[in-house]
């Protein structure tokens, strides 16, 4: 009996495995969709942006609350998957010399053969967003009086003011716009795989939930790349 | 003259008189007895599955990669059973007697009475396992009408049947092989029987991965090996499917009966060339609506759809007018042969005959006909790359069944104790012929429900000598089977083992084919015995025998072949007389019908080898108590 | 026409394989892939070399003892086809094709085409049937199995175990094969009783045997000779999840 490659411990299981990146994928897609649609706040102008975020971070212990639970589904996320692809490269120590698709029902893909590479981008892209605007100037452990603004007699954070400074820089601009394009990649595959993971799926359902896939991760890349290139190209 | 071992009584109670007074192992006893039991197919899965239940210490072998690959996979149609659930007057007696007639009374009455009684217990079982019969929208069991009754009994799950069958016996064994009551053998090929004191005590076996010879030693074996077909190296059963184990028991000892039995099914696809490795067979249903001819011209080389209708000759309709198409298997076949014969055969090898839709499809439409045997067309098309809805199937006969195999008594134990023979391999209750759906039937009641029975009554009532695989019976099983693998390494000829084979198989379809006469017999045996001595003069077996060696194990199949088919050519011109699959030229009617010599030949022949390489042929008389002999009529 | 064969040659799960290359002259348009290969080996053994070893029984496409991987595809490229009945029609005078043996952990190469998949047997034997002892059965049809069900489980059940699911999955994946046994049993009334201690083991076996996780690639289904819908997988999840929760 084979056990070379066998995974012994916590959450061995191959359908667990796959239901906590099922569970975790589609609660941070839902994250993501969310955090889509407040940046395009920027398009009512810097002062709505900020009001935004700082209505997020004046939610208090809630939004640490959340903010854990999002660090907690980025990591079961992350290292699930590495599991995962690891387990797998294992399951086939010598390649094919030759392969390829059956195609037909297959739904195998340049984005779902590469889930663990633009998974792993949009892990470093992750810390880097992280820096650059949460811990970046005026933010935590980061204090700094060119970031502050007022409004409406509040004193709050001028974020927006950095992401306007950020997406001046052409190559930080087209960085984010391509990661973005891998995040929408991801997507493509990991919704719908999401969905059959957690055993939802029949045949009937397939077809729409793969499509509603494609076109959510579209959808949502969109939308983070709009703003960026509007002020990249001025028009905001 | 042999014993059947019969038990009294009426035949009705038979069976019930036989399980009320055989003796039993006790429960805690049966333990320390080791079966072993060769062959997985739905004979020897079903008894390795029961047995190793009842709490019997159980080996179980197969040459397949898996248990689940053995040849009852393949079968397509269903299996009989007299539930009577469509209410349409089926009894056991009927099942019984449309099986006995089938076999044109060469069978043994109880031993098809007592298969008929069972076959209601097999549906049981299968449906317990999980076996996804079809069913109609009530959620109850649906049955269909196969050739041969006027009732319909038939059970199947799609075109599948035997696989899903032999997959509930699978399953069954899994469950005992995880529970460690059976040591499953898989790859392992059986090369020798041993015998001590006369019982059969273990077998000696070749691991197909290391080409290690191994010893096993038991207190009974079980033989589930399945037919000889493939001496006739094309046929419908598969590759690997072979007589080997069944041979090397005879060869100690056990009978083998009537070797000349063999069933010929009339639709299959046809060899398309010398490079053809085996042949399908296609449901015989197509004759419900598919319409047989030849031209009439056998220099007619035209496409078929330009020879206009009074060029063709539908034979079939011309010289059986009211079953036309629809004459029984043999009938069928044989026909084939003789138009063929004739030179009037089609396609590039004129080896086949059209079956033609082109009617059907104007009368019914093609849908009509595409819900009725679209897979079948498909399947067709797939093989042949021909579309069957335009241009007419060709189709020729092929060896598919025989029901000839090592003779039993009604305890399905051989001429050596301790060796009991269930399935194809026997030959036991099909008689000269055996009906559609009926295989399967019969594989399953043997390993489910007569086994465990007379096993037991074996085992209890026998005095078992403590012997271990040190014994020198089985160093003497073992060295001859080296010495013979070294023999066959050894020669290094000219001639590949697959040339061998199919030169046999010419021989066998020639002469001791769908029709047999003296002359031909003779000159069979003639041929058989010289073919044999080139092959241990002049064959090549490539590579060692320390390692997966596919023509290595052919080379040892088609020895062992060779020695059959010149058995099987003396059985059939001893058996003066034709009946069911067994047609001999001389025998038969003005008007070419088979004709039975009841008066001389309503007798089972067995055959013992004997040390100095002799056979001799042993009889069991067959006494019809219950049923009246009558000729079958189709015209 | 005139094939030619590149070959994985390998004598034994230890031994490090390489590609040979063979030039078949006589092919022939009516042939089974399989004939192709017995012609080239006929031709070997006649030249003195050992012959390519590979596996088959039925040749009819049901007892799933066949399969390689053929130009980088389990079977070939006719879908829903065991490559005992892929014909040579398919390719054309001078094609080249590339002939792999299955590749995974757990199917160990035995020698050149062949490979080990005594784990398929294992994974069965740790729950894939229903416990019923030869004559406890009772009547066929005292339990009404609704016909949707029935035939549902009958797709499920059409699995010929050859592996092709494993050979095409990118991860080496079994899960099509142990769901569509879980899924045949899970929905008929007769396997129900152990459904959740069935759907625990045959996949915790599974995991145990160095296969690779599903990630919903699909290609199984794909190659899968007898077609079995992926919904199998879905319906394993949901079996086993429901066993997890107890």
């Amino acid at each position: 009996m084979s056990s070379s490659s066998t995974e012994s411990g916590w959450l061995s299981s191959p359908i667990l495995k796959k239901v906590i990146t099922g569970v975790t994928g589609l609660g941070l897609t839902l994250f993501v969709l969310g955090h889509m649609v407040g940046n395009l706040a920027m398009f009512t102008g810097p002062d709505a942006y900020n009001q935004y975020a700082h209505f997020l971070v004046s939610l208090g212990p809630l939004f640490y609350a959340i903010e854990l639970g999002l660090l907690a589904f980025f990591l079961f996320h992350i290292v699930t998957g590495i599991r995962i692809a690891i387990g797998n490269r294992r399951a086939r120590n010598t390649r094919y010399s030759v392969y390829k698709t059956a195609g037909g029902p297959s739904r195998q893909t340049a984005a779902s053969r590469s889930m663990i590479i633009t998974g792993l981008l949009l892990m470093v892209f992750l810390v880097i967003h992280l820096l650059s605007f949460k811990f970046g100037p005026g933010g935590p452990g980061n204090a700094s009086q060119a970031y502050l603004t007022t409004i409406d007699g509040v004193e709050m954070r001028d974020l927006a003011k950095l992401v306007h400074e950020k997406f001046q820089t052409p190559w930080y601009t087209f960085g984010y716009a391509a990661i973005m394009l891998l995040l929408m990649i991801h997507l493509r595959h990991g919704v719908w795989s999401a969905m059959q993971s957690l055993g939802a799926m029949r045949p009937s359902l397939t077809p729409i939930v793969y499509a509603l896939g494609g076109l959510l991760g579209a959808g949502i890349a969109a939308g983070f790349i709009a703003m960026p290139l509007a002020i990249y190209f001025g028009f905001i | 003259m042999l014993d059947s071992k019969t038990p009294a009584g009426p035949l009705k109670e038979k069976w019930d008189n036989y399980k009320n007074s055989c003796k039993l192992v006790n429960p805690a006893n049966k333990r320390k007895h080791t079966v072993l039991v060769v062959g997985t197919g739905l004979a020897g899965g079903s008894a390795a599955a029961t047995l190793a239940e009842l709490g019997y210490n159980v080996k179980s072998f197969c040459i397949q990669d898996s248990p689940r690959r053995a040849h009852s996979i393949a079968a397509q149609g269903g299996i009989n059973a007299a539930k009577n659930y469509p209410n349409d007057g089926d009894t056991v007696w009927r099942l019984f007697y449309d099986t006995i007639k089938g076999g044109d009374y060469r069978s043994r009455e109880a031993n098809v009475y007592r298969l008929a009684q069972v076959a209601n217990n097999i549906i049981d079982q299968a449906v317990a396992q999980g076996v996804p019969f079809a069913r109609e929208y009530g959620g109850l069991l649906d049955n269909r009408s196969f050739g041969g009754a006027q009732v319909s009994r038939t059970f199947y799950a799609r075109g599948q049947t035997g696989q899903q069958l032999l997959l509930g016996a699978y399953q069954a064994m899994s469950r005992q092989i995880g529970a460690g009551n059976i040591e499953m053998f898989a790859r392992q090929e059986m090369l020798d029987l041993v015998t001590i004191n006369g019982k059969a005590r273990g077998i000696i076996t070749r691991n197909l991965v290391t080409g290690e010879i191994e010893r096993h030693v038991g207190d009974a074996v079980l033989l589930c090996t399945g037919g000889y077909g493939n001496v006739y190296y094309l046929s419908t059963n598969a590759k690997n499917s072979n007589v080997t184990a069944a041979w090397r028991a005879h060869k100690r000892g056990a009978y083998f009966a009537n070797p000349c039995y063999t069933q010929i099914h009339p639709t299959c696809i046809p060899v398309s060339g010398d490079y053809q490795s085996k042949l399908t067979l296609m449901s015989e249903s197509l004759r419900n609506d598919g319409r047989v001819w030849v031209p009439k011209d056998p220099g007619d080389t035209r496409s078929p759809r330009d020879i206009p209708e009074d060029d063709r000759d539908y034979y079939l309709e011309r010289r059986y007018p009211s079953f036309g198409n629809l004459v029984p298997r043999d009938v069928a076949s044989r026909n084939a042969k003789s138009v063929t014969d004739e030179g009037r055969g089609v396609g590039e090898t004129k080896l086949a005959v059209y079956l033609d839709f082109a009617d059907a499809i104007r009368r019914l439409g093609k849908d009509t006909i595409e819900a009725r045997y679209g897979n079948l067309f498909e399947m067709y098309e797939r093989i042949t790359g021909e579309n069957p809805y335009e241009m007419p199937m060709r189709i020729f006969p092929a060896v598919h069944y025989t029901m000839g195999g090592l003779w039993v008594d009604y305890e399905l134990q051989s001429s050596v104790p301790g060796l009991f023979v269930l399935g194809e391999a026997n030959f036991s209750d099909h008689g000269a012929n055996r009906l559609g759906a009926s295989a399967l039937m019969q594989g399953l009641s043997d390993g489910y429900f007569v086994i465990p029975y007379t096993l037991g009554n074996y085992i209890a009532g026998t005095e078992m000598d403590a012997v271990g695989t040190d014994h020198p019976a089985f160093a003497e099983a073992e060295d001859a089977s080296t010495s013979r693998i070294d023999q066959l390494l050894s020669v290094q000829g000219d001639k590949t083992v697959v040339e061998f084979h199919r030169e046999l198989g010419k021989i066998m379809w020639d002469e001791v084919g769908m029709s047999r006469t003296k002359e031909g017999l003779q000159r069979a045996i003639d041929q058989i015995s010289a073919l044999r001595d080139e092959f241990w003069q002049n064959v090549r077996v490539p590579g060692e025998p320390t390692h997966h060696n596919k023509y290595l194990e052919f080379a040892g199949r088609v020895a062992d072949f060779l020695e059959l088919g010149e058995l099987m050519a003396r059985d059939a011109l001893e058996r003066e007389e034709s009946c069911g699959g067994h047609f001999r030229e001389e025998y038969q009617s003005p008007e070419g019908e088979a004709m039975r010599n009841d008066e001389d030949f309503t007798h089972v022949a067995a055959w013992e080898h004997r040390e100095d390489g002799s056979k001799v042929r042993h009889t069991e008389d067959l006494e019809f108590e219950n049923v009246q002999l009558t000729t079958r009529s189709y015209k | 026409m005139i094939i030619t064969l590149k070959v994985w040659r390998q004598e034994g799960p230890d031994v490090p394989g390489r590609f040979e290359t063979y030039k078949v002259p006589d092919a022939n348009p009516h042939m089974s892939f399989l004939e192709m290969l017995d012609v080239l080996n006929e031709q070997l053994i006649k030249e003195g070399k050992d012959p390519v070893e590979f596996d088959y029984d039925c040749r009819e496409g049901i007892c799933g003892s066949c399969g390689v991987v053929i130009d980088g595809q389990a079977h070939g490229p006719q879908q829903r086809t065991a490559c005992c009945q892929l014909h040579m029609r398919h390719y054309k005078d001078g094609d080249t094709i590339v002939i792999e043996p299955w590749r995974a952990e757990g199917f160990p190469i035995i020698r050149d085409l062949v490979v080990d998949r005594s784990a398929f047997d294992r994974i069965v034997a740790a729950g894939g049937y229903v416990s019923v002892n030869t004559g406890a059965a009772p009547d066929a049809n005292s339990i009404p199995v609704p016909k949707d069900d029935a035939d549902l489980s009958m797709d499920y059940a059409t699995c010929i175990g050859c592996g092709a699911c494993v050979a095409g999955c990118p991860n080496a994946s079994a899960s099509l094969f142990t769901a569509a046994k879980i899924s045949h049993l899970a929905l008929l009334p007769q396997g129900d009783p152990e459904r959740e201690r069935r759907a625990k083991s045959m996949v915790d076996q599974m995991a145990s045997e160095g296969f690779g996780d599903c990630s919903n690639h699909a290609e199984c289904e794909a190659v899968c000779p007898k077609g079995i819908s992926i919904d199998a997988i879905a319906r394993m999840r949901r079996e086993y999840m429901r066993a997890v929760r107890g």
